[in-house]
């Protein structure tokens, strides 16, 4: 027998305290490691899932609204521009790339993309690679002859349950010029496995035949320039026009991760807020349960048990209910995490994978066994300093 | 006779004066005054000279409030004098300092309190074995089948693995007696171990306790107001005899 039975054997004495002061110090755990990990994943979500192109060209008004849209494929699409402005820039000497952009309507909840063969071109400059797992990219068809091919994000293919050949059609009025799935993405870890691809040509054709639209409307255009000094010319050429903006898709991520930022501030005041309350909970549990055992410390006293092992006892029983309610919290923490981002890629969200080796959980684990014997201590003072002959008078 | 003016039992024939018997506990100008709230001082012991002898019964007696449980206190080193030395095998348990007084105890004395004073956590064994952590005296490996001996010769044998809640009061109080033994000690207090049980009970507890002890050659100092604990002593004495600073030595020896 050691200190460590003595000190398990009291938990397990009277269990359903020990439980519940557990499950308080798992639920404070499980908070801190779930918003950390929710907030690190929708961080990298964004980083990973922006674009490699670092200027975009749209309709006026909100900057946040076009990156988050047209890169994200959240929030509304911002108005349509002219097709006249993608030629503009396809034309600039100083643009080495244009692709432009079209957001269309949704199929069962994945988004119409519609773009030409460039998007999905690979540049020696690009960080984001597209590539076919099933089929083939859709034909840069011409704007006479719409081919409504559509090439499914992986994420897409998956929700619509839709495979290559199969046809599909989103309104009654195109019951009749469906899209054919010609190719399926492999994943790309980014707002484009929730999309669904298709050429400019059918994406026009469509719009006339339901919206009986005679324009070539476009959302956005993605450029790269051919030299970073050129940049700031191009942003400032289209932004004093009275049509379109420009806009650096960096500069709004960082106003993003600004914004969370803050909010991750607010998360951390409530996550010590909740941590001050369970380290409370656990000095409570601890204090009262001493209280209650000062005649069976003065017994183990008047054994012969030295002060130290007394309190050794106390704080082992403090810091062993922390470790276990520290590792509930760990694997509850992941559990509610993995929800979390489940919930928010359901709705579109750009949620990175959570799961990565890092520190966050040793050093989690670490505070938690820290505070815990922490909020021991004082009971375990009190228990070092029981008064032996006094406490072991017997019971009237 | 029986010393300090203490009540005896009807003679029993095998009784005899003994002369020269070693001391197990020897206090020699041992005070204890404790501080009262109005800032005085109440004097609960005051004993000149007092020694117990070795490998017998003593057993102590008195009027509630005399210091008896005090003392025995004083003789285990849970709390010290407040002038005086006590010596416990020729060791001045009082002048040691606290964590060398404590594993002095827990390795020389067993302790048997009035109200079993068991961990209710621990099973029986458990218990006992409790009372060998703290000695650190028995490997760690022997402390199981050491417990499990000493409860099998109490009787207890089927009941190792019970918690104390769930065993009648003579069979905790056996369990206390347990522990008070597992590590062989050469003393044992027990502060009035029959006043919770029964008239039957106690006696068969009593028994236990004398036999075990007598077999061991541990010396027993038992502070009790029980007529039959009274009558199965080696030597009664009466605190009053004791403690006051004209004390003599008074006692009939009996074996």
């Amino acid at each position: 027998m050691t200190i460590l039975t003595v000190a398990l054997k009291y938990l397990r004495g009277r269990f359903v305290a020990s439980a519940l002061t557990s499950l308080s110090v798992a639920l404070g755990v499980s908070l801190v490691i779930a918003s950390v990990l929710l907030s690190r994943g929708i961080q990298q979500g964004f980083i990973e899932g922006t674009t490699d192109y670092s200027l975009l060209v749209g309709a006026k008004g909100s900057p946040t609204q076009l990156v988050l849209n047209i890169v994200f494929r959240m929030d509304v699409p911002t108005p349509n521009i002219s097709y006249s402005t993608y030629r503009q820039l396809q034309d600039d000497p100083r643009v080495e790339v244009a692709v432009p952009v079209a957001m269309g309507d949704a199929y069962q909840g994945s988004r119409y993309v519609a773009t030409t063969g460039g998007y999905f071109a690979a540049y020696s400059w690009r960080r984001k690679t597209f590539a076919i797992s099933e089929g083939r990219f859709f034909r840069d068809d011409p704007p006479e002859q719409p081919a409504y091919e559509a090439v499914l994000g992986a994420d897409a293919a998956r929700r619509t349950g839709l495979r290559v050949g199969d046809r599909f059609h989103e309104g009654e009025e195109m019951a009749e010029y469906p899209l054919t799935v010609v190719g399926i993405l492999r994943p790309t870890n980014s707002a484009d496995d929730r999309a669904i691809f298709f050429s400019l040509a059918s994406y026009w054709q469509m719009n006339e035949i339901s919206r009986e639209m005679k324009v070539k409307p476009l959302t956005a255009v993605l450029v790269r320039a051919k030299r970073m000094s050129d940049l700031p010319g191009l942003h400032r050429g289209f932004n004093v026009t009275a049509d379109t903006q420009a806009v650096f898709p960096s500069a709004v991520l960082l106003n993003i991760f600004n914004v969370l930022s803050l909010v991750d501030e607010v998360v951390a005041i409530i996550l010590a807020i909740v941590g001050l309350v369970v380290v409370l909970y656990l000095f409570v549990s601890m204090y009262s349960a001493t209280l209650e055992r000062q005649r069976e410390i003065a017994t183990m006293r008047a054994l012969g048990a030295r002060r130290a092992t007394i309190l050794g006892i106390v704080l082992l029983e403090s810091c062993a209910m922390a470790v276990i309610g520290g590792a509930l919290g760990i694997a509850g923490g992941h559990g509610v995490a993995y929800l979390g981002a489940a919930v928010l890629a359901g709705r579109g969200g750009p949620v990175a994978n959570l799961f990565v080796v890092s520190a966050l959980e040793p050093v989690v684990f670490a505070s938690a066994v820290v505070l815990g014997a922490l909020a021991g201590l004082l009971p375990a003072v009190l228990a070092y300093r029981t008064e032996v002959a006094e406490n072991l008078a017997p019971l009237s | 006779m029986i010393a300090g003016g203490a009540s005896s039992t009807a003679p029993r024939p095998q009784r005899r004066l003994m002369t020269e018997v070693s001391a197990a506990v020897t206090l020699h100008g041992v005070k204890k005054a404790f501080p009262l709230e109005n800032g005085r001082t109440l004097d609960a012991l005051n004993i000149e000279h007092w020694a117990v002898s070795a490998g017998r019964c003593t057993v102590l007696t008195g009027p509630s409030g005399s210091g008896k449980t005090t003392l025995l206190n004083l003789i285990a080193g849970v709390s010290l004098p407040t002038a005086g030395t006590i010596t416990v095998h020729d060791t001045d348990i009082s002048a040691l300092p606290e964590p060398r007084r404590d594993r002095f105890r827990a390795r020389h004395i067993g302790y048997v309190f009035q109200t079993f004073n068991l961990l209710s956590a621990f099973t029986a064994l458990e218990n006992v074995m409790l009372s060998m952590m703290f000695a650190d005296a028995i490997p760690k490996h022997a402390q199981r089948r050491r417990a499990g001996e000493i409860l099998t010769r109490l009787g207890l044998g089927a009941r190792l693995s019970h918690k104390p809640q769930q065993l009648s009061r003579g069979e905790q109080q056996r369990i206390a007696i347990a522990r008070a033994l597992a590590n062989r000690p050469p003393l044992i207090l027990a502060d009035e171990p029959c006043a919770s049980l029964d008239a039957s009970t106690a006696r068969e507890v009593l028994d236990e306790l004398l036999s075990v002890c007598r077999e061991a050659g541990t010396t027993l100092l038992v502070v009790s107001h029980e007529t039959a604990v009274l009558a199965a002593g080696d030597q009664v004495i009466d605190i009053t005899a004791i403690n006051r600073p004209e004390y003599r030595v008074r006692s009939v020896e009996r074996v």
